[in-house]
């Protein structure tokens, strides 16, 4: 479903990713961890195909984001951090627009479901000046959500959200991957690699570190220990710091 | 007190001054600032000498089209007057709260804790204001050296726009700190704003029929637009507002004194009604704070839009509007930006508001353009419509930026849609082509029915012939706009950081240079633009005019030119799209 080999994103003479690659299969949740400035959210964009990559191949359920990105976008939704949206649009002025802008023309009768799945229903007709933190997510999410994208991009997605906000958020990733998607996260919050992810990506100084499931990530950083924690796991990984 | 306030002003401009200086490091604002002082030199080295002011062949220095008989003093004093009325008017009719005294965030936290009386936080405040107050008089007898007709000198000029500014600002202090005591006192903050709203229009309407009473005849024969003025200043001073005019005349007198012997004999009752004003102020002990506090926190939330560029005039709290047109789905993606766009505007962006004005210039034109005053009233409409299209032209796609310009801090969410970037960008331009059009149109209308008169010494001005043109003309302003907005747009992508530097309103001569570099490279490329239209339609024109008609030469034009100018767009909008799809927002949005 994704496909990603030699991914390569320079900024000037700094690299901010090297040479990465790895696949995620339908129903598999991939968790980006590292340290700060370890070139995640550079990977997640140039996947979504935000910023162009210098190098390297990305294809989205078999479609080359370089040669046919309009083909590739098709498939996929990006979350950002931080929801991005329009002041002077409603919630449901948001969900008509997008629905324009991917062709969804039942829009109106996924939007509802959607709306309500993620308990918006009754804010519909406000603008996002007038909702919570957590509610502009929740409408950043039924964006992204309304195509029925196969391939998602999450980039820190629990950033800013309460508890329950994040048990939400835990159940709407693991729903979809069930449901066959594909789906690319990144993250700091090392329980939420335990809850959510099928497997793991560490990256370090846009270098791939390791990749496999988390079984096979704890095998390869115990070093024969037994009881090891994921945090001290993701230390040894990454050395402990950010160089 | 007035030492902490000295230092607290005197320290910032310096930190400010030190920051500008230091920003001069990297090219952008070091070639603004050249450009931004070069212009200021242009500007203030001539209004200095007066080269704006020696206008040819005119006497006493009367600007152009002026009749050496009008008296521009009496004018201005009653059009002022009239100015200052309406300020006051707005700033006892428009709170619809407590309105705040404009002290800052900072000011707020540091100077409502500590031990000051309210007395002294409000000198606090009217002295703060003394220093912008001082630089706007200067900046301003700058600006207007170059109207000697005015008389009077450098020194007058300061003082006269110094007595203005600061009354106006000590009225402003006044009205807030007595509305405050009102709604304090029980008053019902909306009631107490219908009450006034009543008393103005009861005013307007008592004003009005007096003028009609009273007004003077309007003046004989064809009159030029200083007749017509005049005429309308003595209009206006009289009956009621005659009255109401007073009080601002005198406060505008000292500015407009043609000799220090007018300026001292005018300076008294202007400096009573200043003081009067002082202690008006002085004396009210009423609670200011909550509201200083909510303006000190929406002048923040405002400053803060303004720094990120994405302030819009009026729209300081979005509220939810009904949409322009139903967008339908599936349709073209295109016309969704246009939608989006359209509900981030002004509420008057609505095809019923285009066509009531359309209807309302269709009764109103032939109106005025008829009867004896005829030809008086078409040249005034022909010369604002000639002037509001210069401006609209040259300025409207600086100004109408609801496209690429203010959707860049959203460049990687619109990244993410599968769209071409030719899509995107055609998209983005669609709402101020939709908006400037409309305005163009309706101008357009206005000067096809105004120039109905000229046909009797124009024999080739025919109806036919007007009607055709205006329609070539509108045919070609879509195009014309479209070619226009995409020269901005493809600044803000191509140089990005430049351009997030000059949509921060922040000051500064580097950031206006910045944005008059832009301005003129804008000029530049649309002169360069334009220049094969232009001379296609006119080579096609002039060569088949004497074979099919003028008319029909004029539509063979306008195809020529639409041709020229579509293929131009087109070739704007794949490039400009090409580069949207390679646009590394990572890398150029850093500033």
């Amino acid at each position: 479903m994704i496909e990603v080999s030699g991914l390569t994103k320079r900024y000037g003479t700094f690299t901010a990713v090297r040479d990465l690659s790895f696949t995620v299969q339908p129903g598999e949740v991939l968790g980006l961890v590292g340290p700060n400035g370890a070139g995640k959210t550079s990977t997640l964009r140039s996947l979504a195909g935000i910023i162009p990559a210098n190098a390297g191949r990305i294809h989205i359920g078999g479609v080359d984001l370089a040669a046919d990105p309009v083909g590739a976008k098709h498939q996929l939704a990006f979350f950002p951090d931080e929801p991005r949206l329009f002041d002077y649009l409603t919630v449901r002025q948001h969900l008509n627009f997008v629905a324009r802008i991917y062709g969804v023309a039942d829009h109106a009768t996924l939007a509802q479901p959607l709306l309500e799945e993620l308990e918006i229903a009754d804010k519909a007709d406000q603008l996002p000046g007038e909702l919570s933190r957590g509610m502009k997510q929740k409408l950043a999410i039924a964006c992204g959500l309304l195509h029925g994208p196969r391939v998602m991009f999450f980039d820190e997605p629990l950033t800013g959200l309460d508890p329950l906000g994040i048990r939400r958020m835990k159940d709407s990733i693991l729903s979809r991957a069930r449901a066959g998607a594909a789906i690319v996260l990144s993250s700091h919050l090392l329980h939420l690699l335990e809850e959510v992810c099928s497997h793991v990506l560490i990256l370090k100084k846009g270098e791939k570190i390791a990749h496999g499931t988390l079984a096979e990530i704890s095998a390869q950083f115990a070093q024969g220990e037994t009881g090891v924690s994921l945090e001290e796991i993701f230390i040894r990984a990454t050395g402990g710091s950010e160089n | 007190m007035l030492g902490a306030l000295l230092y607290l002003r005197l320290t910032s401009l310096k930190n400010i001054a030190l920051s500008r200086l230091r920003r001069l490091k990297q090219p952008k604002y070091f070639l603004g600032a050249v450009a931004g002082i070069a212009y200021i030199y242009f500007i203030f080295s001539r209004q200095l000498s007066g080269g704006s002011t020696a206008l040819a062949g005119l006497p006493a220095g009367l600007p152009g089209g002026l009749a050496p008989t009008f008296d521009f003093n009496a004018t201005l004093s009653v059009f002022g007057a009239l100015v200052l009325l309406g300020i006051v008017l707005f700033t006892w009719a428009l709170p619809k709260e407590k309105p705040g005294l404009p002290f800052s965030e900072a000011e707020v936290a540091f100077l409502f804790p500590a031990p000051i009386s309210r007395r002294r936080l409000i000198h606090f405040r009217l002295l703060g204001a003394q220093l912008r107050i001082l630089f706007s008089a200067v900046i301003f007898t700058l600006l207007s050296r170059g109207w000697s007709f005015l008389g009077g000198d450098a020194l007058t000029h300061v003082l006269g726009w110094w007595l203005i500014l600061t009354t106006v600002n000590l009225h402003l202090t006044g009205a807030a700190l007595t509305i405050n005591r009102h709604i304090d006192n029980g008053a019902n903050p909306a009631v107490r704003r219908w009450l006034i709203l009543a008393g103005v229009a009861l005013l307007l309407l008592v004003s009005t029929l007096s003028i009609a009473n009273a007004a003077p005849p309007f003046p004989e024969g064809n009159i030029g637009p200083a007749d017509f003025f005049s005429w309308l200043a003595r209009c206006l001073d009289t009956g009621l507002l005659h009255g109401l005019l007073i009080p601002g005349k005198l406060v505008i007198a000292p500015f407009l004194a043609a000799n220090y012997a007018e300026f001292f004999r005018t300076i008294g009752p202007a400096a009573l009604i200043l003081i009067g004003h002082y202690f008006w102020v002085a004396r009210q002990e009423t609670s200011f704070e909550e509201a200083s506090i909510a303006y000190a926190e929406k002048r923040a939330a405002r400053l803060a839009r303004l720094r990120d560029g994405t302030y819009r005039l009026g729209q300081d709290k979005a509220k939810a509007r009904r949409e322009p047109f139903r967008l339908r789905v599936p349709g073209r993606v295109e016309v969704a930006f246009l939608w989006k766009n359209l509900l981030g505007t002004l509420p008057y962006f609505h095809a019923r508001v285009w066509l009531g004005c359309a209807l309302l210039t269709c009764v109103a034109v032939p109106w005025i353009v008829r009867g004896e005053h005829q030809k008086t009233g078409a040249n005034i409409i022909i010369t604002f419509t000639a002037l509001f299209s210069a401006y609209t032209l040259l300025l409207g796609p600086q100004l109408a930026r609801q496209d690429l310009r203010s959707d860049l801090p959203h460049a990687d969410i619109l990244k993410t849609y599968p769209l071409a970037g030719w899509q995107i960008i055609l998209g983005e331009i669609l709402t101020p082509i939709a908006i400037l059009t409309g305005l163009l149109w309706l101008n357009l209308l206005a000067l096809v029915l105004a120039l109905a008169p000229m046909a009797d010494k124009i024999t080739w001005l025919t109806p036919g012939f007007r009607l055709t043109a205006g329609l070539c003309l509108a045919g070609v302003i879509p195009v014309l706009f479209a070619l226009q907005l995409l020269i901005p747009n493809a600044a803000a992508l191509l140089f990005p950081a430049w351009f997030q530097a000059t949509r921060q309103r922040s000051g500064g001569i580097d950031v206006m240079g910045q944005r008059l570099i832009f301005v003129f490279g804008q000029l530049l490329v649309i002169l360069l633009s334009l220049f094969p239209a232009v001379l296609g339609a006119a080579l096609v024109i002039f060569a088949s005019q004497w074979l099919i008609g003028a008319s029909a030469a004029v539509v063979l034009g306008t195809l020529v030119a639409l041709t020229i100018l579509g293929v131009e767009v087109a070739c704007g909008l794949w490039w400009l799209g090409e580069r949207f799809e390679k646009f590394d927002l990572a890398t150029e949005l850093r500033p």
